[in-house]
């Protein structure tokens, strides 16, 4: 494999964003993801290469270390960031259809509830898998997540919730949701979730961590 | 309080100390607002629950985890019957915690939780009772935000630990006033320490715990720290707090959890706040505090709980479950 290609891997299961970035220790000084990326597209390297062979590897790297409690939130975010750094390369190849996306994928934490930090790591990851995430932020009403579906109507959506009194307020989006795209499957997540839950408010999936959710999502041929 | 601890201990019966506020709003017809912003409020909540079950352990005052940042100047977001919460950080570079002050004793809604707390020790002196404070770390992840305050510790390290030791010289003060206020401790909620490693844990948040710890615990006064997050590999990081006392939520099976703890320490632990006893049938709730006694039995020094605060909205009919399962499990 490409030289280049391994080395962003690396960065990307790593965190090493960029050459300024101190993060990890042992890779101080060192380019990271956004140089990396830059030189692979000057290199001639398609971006659906850089993508599925380099990008892609190294979140899955890190996304199965930190389902087997290798790594934690920390780390895991610094991954995500390099692979948003790393992205930012690509958008253009994105923009022209050049690269395809495995589909799209909605994200926000319900209304009423103001904590992002589940959201935000799903969101990351689902992305770094190759994914579309439209990420609608925190407290999003009903109506936004309707919105959204309107004009993206084979998408997957996801909703979290930190709070045990927000999540509640979870069965209404889901039964909306539902009610007006029947075929949209809808994944829960956050803390005081578990299956049983998710099973009754009518959610298709509830996934403990982000690697689930991509696991799920891949899983899915309609979107 | 070296009592009470000692008398757990001693004693076969088990004892339940649910972290228990909100139910009690039921039994007086008041909102989550009212509990939040008015001290008496919460007392009359928590007054009319040890009421009902006599068999409670100890009143343990509201979880409140946003009353520190709100001292320091953050925004709130408030509604009638949801638990306040940060809608903004306050800072966003480390440049800016010189800037920061650190509130006195009452700003906020401090002093309404200090009421709340010394009107139950002065009219509830039968029973221990608990103030609420939360944690360093996840005090500095409200103040600068959670998801940045989880990668700043591996970026910006020194930055970190500057927002923690205001964060911590603050919370000593706090936790003192609860002292002052009368009660015969506190629970410090940590849960944001739950999503690092145990090395992290230990540099970003524990150290900081055991400096309140150190400032406040005494044979009259236990620290319990209360940490909801997958706690397995973190315990020998929270016993180096030197807390006298360790609550866990329900991300963890207190069976691992029970042998890494010496005997002579409590552990509160766990039933799903929302799933079991908030979502769950009186049957189930009874089933499910049954079998987490059963499985503990051949520990002392186990105090069944909650594993984090009974949400708002939970029927009395199911906490009453809950003790009734627990006579029920004492009668043998």
């Amino acid at each position: 494999m490409n030289e280049i290609i391994e080395k962003l891997t690396t960065c990307i299961e790593f965190g090493k964003i960029n050459q300024k970035s101190p993060f990890p220790p042992s890779m101080r000084g060192e380019v990271g993801a956004d140089e990396l990326t830059r030189q692979a597209l000057e290199a001639g390297i398609k971006p659906v290469e850089i993508l599925e062979q380099g990008l892609i590897p190294g979140m899955n790297a890190v996304g199965l270390k930190f389902s087997q409690g290798k790594v934690f939130v920390p780390e895991m975010l610094m991954a995500a960031k390099a692979m948003s750094m790393a992205l930012v390369h690509l958008k253009p190849y994105f923009m022209s259809g050049e690269v395809k996306r495995k589909g799209t994928f909605i994200i926000g934490t319900v209304f009423g509830d103001l904590h992002d930090i589940g959201k935000n790591l799903v969101a990351m990851t689902v992305e770094g898998a190759g994914w579309e995430v439209i990420d609608l932020g925190v407290d999003v009403k009903t109506e936004s997540f309707l919105d959204t579906l309107e004009k993206y109507p084979n998408c997957a959506v996801g909703i979290s919730a930190l709070l045990t009194t927000t999540m509640g307020n979870m069965e209404s989006v889901v039964k909306l949701v539902k009610e007006k795209y029947p075929l949209t499957k809808v994944l829960v997540g956050g803390a005081p979730l578990n299956t049983e839950f998710s099973n009754k408010i009518g959610a298709d999936f509830y996934s403990r961590d982000p690697q689930g959710a991509v696991a799920y999502l891949n899983n899915l041929q309609n979107c | 309080m070296t009592e009470w601890k000692n008398s757990i201990l001693a004693h076969p019966e088990k004892i339940a100390v649910p972290v228990m506020t909100y139910p009690g709003l039921q039994l007086i017809g008041k909102s989550v607002m009212d509990m939040v912003t008015i001290g008496e409020v919460q007392y009359h909540c928590v007054k009319a629950l040890s009421a009902k079950y006599p068999a409670i352990g100890a009143t343990t005052l509201i979880m409140d985890l946003s009353v520190e940042a709100e001292a320091f100047g953050s925004l709130i977001n408030f509604s009638e019957n949801e638990i306040p919460t940060v809608s903004k950080r306050l800072i966003d570079s480390f440049e800016q915690v010189v800037n920061l002050k650190i509130p006195a004793i009452g700003d906020g809604r401090t002093k309404s939780h200090l009421t709340a707390a010394r009107l139950a020790a002065d009219n509830n002196t039968a029973l221990q009772v608990f103030g609420g404070i939360i944690g360093p770390y996840s005090l500095a992840g409200r103040l600068y935000d959670i998801t940045e305050m989880m990668t700043a510790i591996l970026i910006e390290p020194e930055g970190a630990h500057d927002l923690l030791n205001i964060c911590t010289s603050f919370l000593k003060e706090y936790a003192l006033a609860f002292k002052k206020a009368g009660c015969n401790g506190i629970v410090i909620a940590e849960p944001a320490a739950g999503l690092l490693a145990d090395y992290q844990c230990e540099e970003f948040s524990s150290r900081y715990v055991k400096q309140i710890v150190d400032f406040v615990q005494d044979d009259n006064f236990m620290v319990v720290l209360h940490n909801c997050g997958n706690t397995v590999s973190l315990v020998e990081s929270m016993l180096g707090t030197g807390a006298a006392g360790f609550h866990f939520g329900n991300a963890v099976d207190m069976c691992e959890i029970l042998p890494q703890v010496p005997s002579n320490r409590l552990v509160f632990g766990n039933l799903d706040p929302a799933g079991v006893i908030k979502n769950g049938s009186p049957e189930i709730i009874k089933v499910k505090t049954k079998e987490l006694l059963t499985r503990t039995s051949q520990y002392n020094n186990f105090v069944i709980s909650s594993g984090c605060d009974i949400p708002p909205g939970t029927k009395i009919e199911n906490i009453d479950a809950f003790f009734e399962a627990i006579a029920e499990y004492n009668k043998g």
